[in-house]
């Protein structure tokens, strides 16, 4: 037991390395790779005047929203100061999700000319006995494929993924647009000129109606522009009038039909509005959220887009990887060309590290959506030397004591008393530089940033908890005491005295 | 013994008072070069810093020829294109409508026989690049200001000043090969740049550590001015600095060799050109910029000052290295050198057989006296 002591944290920290690689292997986490090396979609979207917090996290939902629409794995949508930033990795159609983030979709009310039904398994239109109500077209799911040279009602059949231009919508005009359930056209409906936008909308929500239904509520903003424009349009369709032949209003957001209510009223008062049909809790909700948020509440500069293809991406990744391991493998060889068994002493050290560090990126992929980009690898690179350091400082430390007559044995303390607050001091100017860079700037610099930063406080966790018990190990082996170039170390002043005459190394120079 | 031999035992006797003439003239030389050619050429920016878009497509085979014939059609005829790494085509235009973009991804996709997904591009508004540097320029600013409090704090208010006056040399130089050299300038580059800060300061305080620790004695003998004492302690941690240089530097050059060289990846290159010109700029500067500036800085303090006059007073030589000198005057297991190098001192010359600088103030203790574990 005696003999253990003082290499407690040695071990401590071998078995933490050593199970947190077990966990990570067994729970079968991986880093999560950042878009530039898996490919993908990223876009850095700016507000073009001053917003406050709300509105950008009102901005960032909606925009979740519109790419959820689109169906691809794990959006990661961020605000980095008053930037969203939009991650969207493995997309396979890039050039729609581009389109669909950027826009500034504007929430349409068009009165409907024509409703074209696509599906035979589509439900049409259905009233509740309530006044003030309106009804609304609630599709089945249809099942049919998609065959996209085929065109039904004017639109052909892969709209919905492909989304429309802004001719097509011809906000001015007539137009024939789409309505679309997960990706797949349900229904075509020609429409009139737009009668108003979602600024007049005060707000939204869905609730359950009195029939134990659900059904969305909006309210209107008074004045012309909200209610009185809406009732103004309510009129024409109620009326069934030329500009409104079918009695209904659709609303139409991105240049797709979310809803198109019959009216059922002349007019109706702001707050008193409800759109009813066979909604279940989630459709009713999202439709309150398209009309409360339908448009982006602020206007946005696209900054930044950026598209990779998987096949770059995966050609940096190896590249980086291979760079890495051919770095590796130089420094120790140089490590332990320089150090022998100190230096082979270093090499584990870095395998420690790698090992912790695998293990907390593996986990933070997996349960903070962290992912690992170039940038990063890069920074881990880099942090080999920064460790590597550690052990030169130390190592330099103790050849200069034993140099000067200490013994092997005492010096390996001492030495690294002076060489720990060395260390120390250094990692924590490369800390605090890391943290500055995490903290003050944005995109790819943080990424860097952080993995320098968590590999430089490995360095200080191993510097103290390993370097220093392992050498110790090593310079209380009696085998390796008795070949001290096996340490890299120069032999002890107290053995070499004996053979080294001073003749060959003058004491002292005679003045003239 | 030879002199590696000699360098492996920190036993090197190099005038750092001499060389840091030459690095003096070398730094000024280096510096005007750089402001030169940032004033004259200016940088590379690439399109991140002045908005537009870029298309990267693997197409072996296809000649930057081929491909603005191809590129005419769609009216970027006048882009710059480039082939980077082997086989990977570099397209760069002004910003565009997004409509366009893809009208030029697709006829990317088309002469080089992939499906357009394989394509990758990136357009960015020319306010991006700015934001980024401001963002650089400000953590530049904390950061300075952060290392200068923290170095005070561990060190003193001199080695903080001319450990960041060496950063400044080594941002300066670097961003002066970058327009030298016209490499582009990416925001993977400003990161480089940054990463350069860190290495910068880390060999510095490895430095200054040793400085400090010689610097007590100084005071006490009185033997040497602080300039001959810093030369002194560059030769005792010339291994190391040259050895934490070379540890850093290796997995950088294997980036730009391997990585950037032979892989071709384009991200890479751009990050290891500015960190291995930093690296080894500031390997130079903790030896020849910071250190200078800190002798100079402590010359002009009293209690060095006195030391300074009074040896220039006794005859000896302060304008070069003093030969090795033991500064405690007490060499464990070699005490017959405490009267000559008294002796010595007094005409200049000093003790040079022991080499010895206990690299703690205190001499070894007796083995009782160590924590037993």
């Amino acid at each position: 037991m005696r003999r253990l002591r003082g290499y407690g944290s040695l071990v401590t920290i071998v078995l933490i390395a050593a199970a947190a690689l077990l966990y990570t292997l067994v729970a079968g986490n991986k880093p999560l790779l950042g878009l530039d090396l898996q490919g993908g979609v990223s876009v850095v979207l700016k507000p073009v005047q001053e917003v406050d917090n709300d509105t950008i996290d009102q901005a960032i939902a909606i925009i979740r929203q519109r790419i959820d629409a689109i169906g691809v794995a794990e959006p990661e949508i961020t605000r980095q100061g008053s930037n969203i930033l939009i991650q969207i990795p493995g997309v396979k159609d890039k050039e729609r999700a581009l389109e669909l983030v950027g826009q500034t979709a504007e929430l349409q009310f068009r009165p409907v000319l024509a409703n074209v039904p696509i599906d035979p398994q589509e439900a049409t239109t259905t009233t509740s006995g309530d006044p003030a109500a309106t009804t609304t077209t609630a599709p089945g799911a249809p099942t049919t494929t998609i065959d996209p040279t085929k065109t039904v009602g004017g639109l052909s059949l892969d709209v919905c993924t492909a989304g429309m231009t802004a001719e097509e919508i011809n906000a001015t005009g007539q137009a024939v647009l789409p309505q679309c359930q997960d990706g797949v056209l349900v229904g075509s409906y020609a429409v009139g000129p737009v009668s108003l936008t979602g600024s007049a909308l005060e707000t939204a929500r869905a609730n359950l109606g009195e029939t134990g239904q659900w059904v969305v509520a909006p309210t209107f903003k008074s004045g012309s522009d909200g209610i009185g424009g809406f009732n103004a349009v309510a009129g024409q369709c109620f009326s069934k009038g030329s500009t409104c032949p079918t009695g209904q209003l659709a609303i139409v957001l991105d240049g797709r039909v979310l809803s198109a209510p019959s009216i059922n009223s002349q007019s109706f008062k702001a707050d008193q509005i409800e759109i009813s049909g066979s909604f279940t809790e989630r459709t009713a909700k999202d439709l309150a959220t398209a009309l409360k948020y339908g448009a982006l509440p602020v206007e946005f500069e696209q900054q930044q887009a950026q598209v990779v293809s998987a096949t770059l991406g995966k050609d940096a990744l190896h590249a980086g990887l291979i760079a890495g391991l051919v770095g590796l493998i130089a420094v120790s060889i140089y490590m332990m060309a320089f150090y022998r068994v100190l230096g082979l002493f270093a090499v584990l050290k870095l395998g420690i590290e790698a090992a912790l560090l695998w293990s907390i990126i593996s986990w933070l992929g997996a349960n903070n959506g962290l992912a690992l980009t170039l940038a990063g690898i890069t920074g881990i690179i880099v942090s080999i030397g920064v460790s590597l350091d550690s052990n030169v400082v130390y190592y330099e430390h103790l050849k200069e004591d034993v140099n000067h007559g200490r013994s092997i044995r005492s010096s390996t303390d001492k030495s690294f008393v002076s060489a720990f607050s060395t260390i120390v001091k250094a990692d924590v100017a490369s800390l605090i530089g890391a943290a500055l860079l995490w903290w003050l700037t944005v995109g790819p610099v943080r990424g860097f940033a952080f993995y320098l930063g968590l590999s430089t406080a490995l360095d200080l966790l191993t510097s103290w908890a390993y370097m220093r018990p392992a050498v110790k190990l090593a310079t209380r082996s009696k085998a390796l005491l008795s070949r001290p170039w096996l340490l890299g170390i120069p032999a002890e002043k107290s053995q070499e005295r004996g053979n080294q005459k001073s003749a060959n190394r003058p004491t002292a120079e005679v003045p003239k | 013994m030879s002199t590696l031999g000699r360098l492996n035992r920190g036993e090197t006797n190099i005038d750092f008072l001499k060389w840091w003439k030459i690095g003096l003239a070398l730094s000024v030389f280096l510096m005007v070069v750089s402001v030169g050619s940032l004033l004259t050429r200016g940088l590379n920016l690439g399109i991140d810093f002045e908005g537009g878009v870029s298309w990267e497509v693997s197409a072996p085979g296809v000649s930057v020829d081929e491909t603005r014939t191809a590129l005419d059609a769609v009216g970027e005829g006048s882009a710059k294109i480039q082939i980077v790494g082997t086989d990977i085509i570099r397209v760069q235009g002004p910003e565009s409508t997004p409509e366009h973009t893809i009208e030029v991804t697709r006829t990317l996709a088309e002469l080089a026989d992939v499906d357009p997904a394989d394509i990758s591009f990136s357009t960015v508004g020319a306010s991006w690049g700015g934001d980024v540097t401001k963002s650089a320029i400000r953590a530049l600013v904390f950061f300075f200001i952060a290392i200068l409090i923290y170095l005070t704090v561990r060190l003193e208010w001199r080695m903080a000043v001319a450990a960041l006056v060496a950063v400044f040399h080594d941002v300066l130089i670097s961003v002066g090969a970058y327009s030298v050299f016209q490499f582009e300038v990416t925001p993977g580059t400003v990161i480089a740049f940054l990463t350069i800060l860190g290495f910068s300061i880390y060999d510095t305080i490895v430095v200054d550590d040793k400085i400090r620790e010689n610097e007590r004695l100084v005071g006490q003998s009185g033997r040497l001015t602080y300039g001959q004492m810093t030369s002194l302690s560059m030769n005792q941690v010339l291994l190391r600095s040259i050895n934490t240089t070379v540890v850093s530097l290796l997995p950088v050059v294997a980036l730009l060799v391997v990585g950037a060289g032979i892989m071709g990846a384009v991200t890479l290159e751009e990050f290891a050109i500015a960190l291995t010109v930093g690296l080894l700029a500031g390997a130079y500067s903790s030896i020849f910029v910071a250190a200078p500036i800190l002798v100079w800085l402590k010359e002009h303090q009293s209690k060095f000052k006195v030391i300074r006059e009074r040896l220039q007073s006794q005859g000896v030589d302060v304008a070069h290295a003093a030969a090795r000198v033991d500064l405690l005057g007490v060499t464990p297991g070699a005490p017959a050198i405490d009267g000559s190098s008294t002796s010595a001192t007094a005409s200049g010359a000093t003790a040079l057989g022991t080499t010895s600088t206990p690299s703690g103030v205190i001499p070894p203790r007796p083995r009782k006296n160590q924590r037993k574990r």
